[in-house]
């Protein structure tokens, strides 16, 4: 066949390099609407759930047992399943009808109902319920904070512009496992230097991220993952009981954290049970409420390359962040794994979550470049720091961060830093030169950062472990070096843990160490001018861009 | 996978240092009684009711200053939740309908005042086909009478037998 010039350009596009799939029901495939899911059905005697979406208890899987027993409100299921899958659906976008009344009738409901729910629904349709149902009041944002050669003065620098544009919490890891106690320490001083009361975790596939969270060196955990069908469950090594057990524990140690799970991921662990990728994720939502889990992590995130393959998956993907809001948690809707290679795709796929606003939009946006994300890269990194907030101008929407100017961002950019070298010198960690402080405050990368001596570094961090530092010492050592501000945001960082506070839905904290969460900043949006209002001071702040012209300046 | 592996040594490690030197001593478990709070007046608790707030050794909000921290007077195991702190956030939950987060408060609550190593080895002994039934009931007796921790002995009593019907038992 002769070939068209048109079908050339084409094909070279961005979006043309991304993988795509057509549907496959049978081993689970499909993003919604499988023919395998269930009909949605409920049968309750004596209190207790007998029969669940087609299935006898007697036949119940341990996932389908747990959710039966803590997820459903036996007192309101039965009024709840009789109502039509399309009636829900209208609640959801009624400006009439409150968040509340919604979540009543949600605690009664099986995940195939839910499922039915969504399926009535469009995407404009789940923006709007989202608006409504998402559970704090003020929407909010989080980022990653990772280089490749892990070089801890780089992490609080970038910790620090981070935290001055507007995220309220921040993730790092690792490249190398050994250098996480110095990740962790170096953005809890960093995110202080930014923002006073932003909230930092450290992922981990080490031995240390519970560890660092007990010591005060982070302040919540995240990557608590549970999944959709008792096979995948139990390849995780983990049921329903071991996972609320170890919720339960972080609670008892004053500890913030959320599961983590999202659509695709048992597919991708062969054992979907031919059941749509939607379903499975409700399931795990429906088990993390039952859990007692204050919130999730959801939205595909590292599996997004398949839903994002096959029909309908990025409506999926917002359909069952929405579904977490309905069941009243607190949602950090991924937009972080980078999935596709057009641009378009990327920002289509992120208007999902950023126009109505949910607790953390992303989970997170890369906070450094995307060649310096250890979280196999993101979505959002910082070179479109600018586009973020001109669409937030463009829109008037809330998406969390704020236009920030050079001279501030350098400036925090070196406190962080020389805090950092400060309580080094202080721990007789190797010391950080006056040059690698220079270099991190006006670096774009770790390809502008001097390279550290990293075994000296490995062992001094270990050291940081062997000699059981902890945030008291960290609040000691900026203290007595004269960083009395940043000591003062640390140890009132570490109260939380006394007050538990912050362990409720959605919390996140201000910049006077204030909760806000869903219990103190209930959504209670209800249509036009109601809900969340972006005020005049916020407002001034998200228009003032410094790209701006001021007509002012011209002679008429 | 190697996510799970992780979270098992992660918190196994955390645990394990908080036990140094920090344990307080296995105290009895007091179900205080319930405060009768109200999260529209009382909540944030730091800030409306900072008269109810302890740390488990005694401290209250007002002593944890940078002055005190400097002179030696907070140390590391004074920022740290009481019990009783974790029920009255059950409270707040369960006054914003949030029940099973309440619930979840409320076990937290239990485990507490039991040691980090403990609380490891039960989490392990919870992971699919890594104990008896017989093993699991005893960890419950103990959680039972050793510990207090009612809620707790109950679920994992009901975790033996799903694993009994689910095959997810360590086979004898």
């Amino acid at each position: 066949m002769k070939k068209s010039k048109r079908f050339e350009v084409l094909a070279a596009r961005p979006v043309n390099q991304d993988g795509f799939v057509k549907e496959w029901p049978e081993v689970g495939l499909i993003a919604m609407g499988s023919p395998n899911d269930p009909v949605p059905s409920i049968k309750i005697e004596n209190g207790k759930i007998v029969e669940m979406d087609g299935v006898a208890r007697s036949n119940f899987d341990f996932i389908e047992q747990f959710i039966a027993d803590y997820a459903i409100d036996v007192k309101i299921a039965e009024k709840a399943m009789a109502m039509e899958a399309s009636q829900i659906a209208k609640m959801l976008v009624d400006v009439n009808v409150s968040r509340k009344e919604v979540v009543d009738i949600v605690r009664g409901l099986t995940a195939a109902k839910l499922v039915a729910v969504f399926n009535t629904m469009n995407v404009v349709e789940m923006m709007m319920a989202m608006q409504k149902m998402r559970a704090r009041k003020i929407p909010s944002n989080q980022c990653h904070i990772t280089n490749v050669n892990d070089n801890p003065v780089l992490i609080a620098a970038d910790g620090a512009e981070a935290a001055l544009r507007g995220f309220d919490e921040m993730e790092t890891t690792v490249a190398v496992v050994r250098y996480a106690p110095f990740n962790a320490l170096a953005l809890l001083i960093g995110s202080q230097a930014g923002r006073g009361g932003t909230l930092i975790q450290c992922a981990l596939e080490e031995a240390t991220e519970l560890e660092l969270g007990m010591r005060g060196i982070t302040a919540y955990a995240e990557t608590i993952s549970v999944y959709g069908t008792e096979n995948v469950f139990v390849d995780g090594d983990d049921t329903p009981w071991s996972k609320a057990f170890l919720a339960s524990a972080y609670a008892s140690r004053g500890l913030k954290m959320r599961f983590t799970s999202g659509t695709g991921s048992e597919v991708q662990m062969g054992y979907a049970e031919g059941k749509s990728m939607l379903y499975l994720e409700i399931r795990c939502i429906m088990l993390t409420r039952g859990a007692g889990v204050q919130g999730l992590q959801n939205g595909s995130v590292s599996c997004i390359g398949v839903p994002a393959a096959v029909p309908s998956g990025i409506r999926a993907v917002l359909a069952e962040n929405l579904c977490a809001a309905m069941l009243d948690m607190e949602v950090a809707s991924s937009n972080d794994q980078t999935f596709t290679h057009s641009d378009i795709r990327k920002t289509a796929r992120t208007l999902m979550q950023f126009l109505p606003g949910t607790d953390f939009i992303c989970s997170g946006y890369s906070g450094v470049p995307n060649y310096d994300n250890m979280f196999a890269g993101s979505n959002w990194d910082v070179d479109d720091y600018d586009d973020w907030n001109i669409v937030q101008r463009d829109l008037k929407v809330d998406g969390g961060l704020r236009p920030a100017l050079e001279e501030e961002v350098i400036a925090v950019r070196n406190k962080a830093a020389k805090g950092l070298q400060a309580v080094f010198k202080e721990l007789g960690f190797p010391a950080i030169t006056d040059e690698e402080v220079e270099a991190a405050t006006y670096a774009h990368g770790s390809k502008d950062v001097p390279a550290r001596n990293v075994v000296e570094d490995l062992k001094a961090a270990q050291e940081l472990m062997n000699r059981g530092i902890t945030g008291i010492d960290i609040v000691k050592a900026l203290a007595k070096t004269g960083f009395t501000d940043l000591a003062e945001h640390i140890l009132n960082i570490l109260k939380q843990r006394i007050s538990g506070d912050y362990l409720h839905t959605s919390a996140i904290l201000d910049k006077n160490f204030n909760v806000i969460s869903a219990v103190n900043s209930r959504n209670d949006y209800q249509g036009p001018g109601t809900g969340y209002q972006i005020s005049d001071e916020r407002w001034n702040e998200i228009k003032n861009i410094s790209q701006a012209i001021n007509p002012s300046d011209y002679d008429a | 996978m190697s996510q799970e592996k992780m979270i098992e040594d992660m918190v196994r490690e955390v645990l394990k240092s908080m036990t140094k030197g920090s344990a307080p001593a296995a105290q009895t478990v007091s179900t205080a009684a319930a405060q009768g709070l109200n999260p529209d007046r009382d909540y944030p608790l730091a800030t409306k009711r900072p008269e109810l707030l302890k740390s488990p050794t005694g401290k209250k909000l007002s002593d944890i200053t940078l002055a005190n921290v400097l002179n030696g007077d907070v140390k590391p195991q004074d920022v740290r939740i009481a019990p009783e702190t974790l029920r009255m956030q059950g409270e707040i939950a369960d006054g914003v309908g949030r029940t099973q987060f309440g619930d979840n408060l409320r076990r937290a609550a239990e485990l507490t005042t039991i040691p980090d190593d403990r609380i490891l080895q039960i989490y392990n002994a919870l992971r699919p086909y890594r104990s008896t039934r017989a093993e699991l009931i005893a960890i419950a007796d103990e959680l039972d009478t050793k510990y207090n921790a009612k809620i707790n002995a109950a679920f994992v009593r009901e975790a033996a037998g799903v694993y009994e019907r689910r095959n997810r038992l360590r086979a004898e």
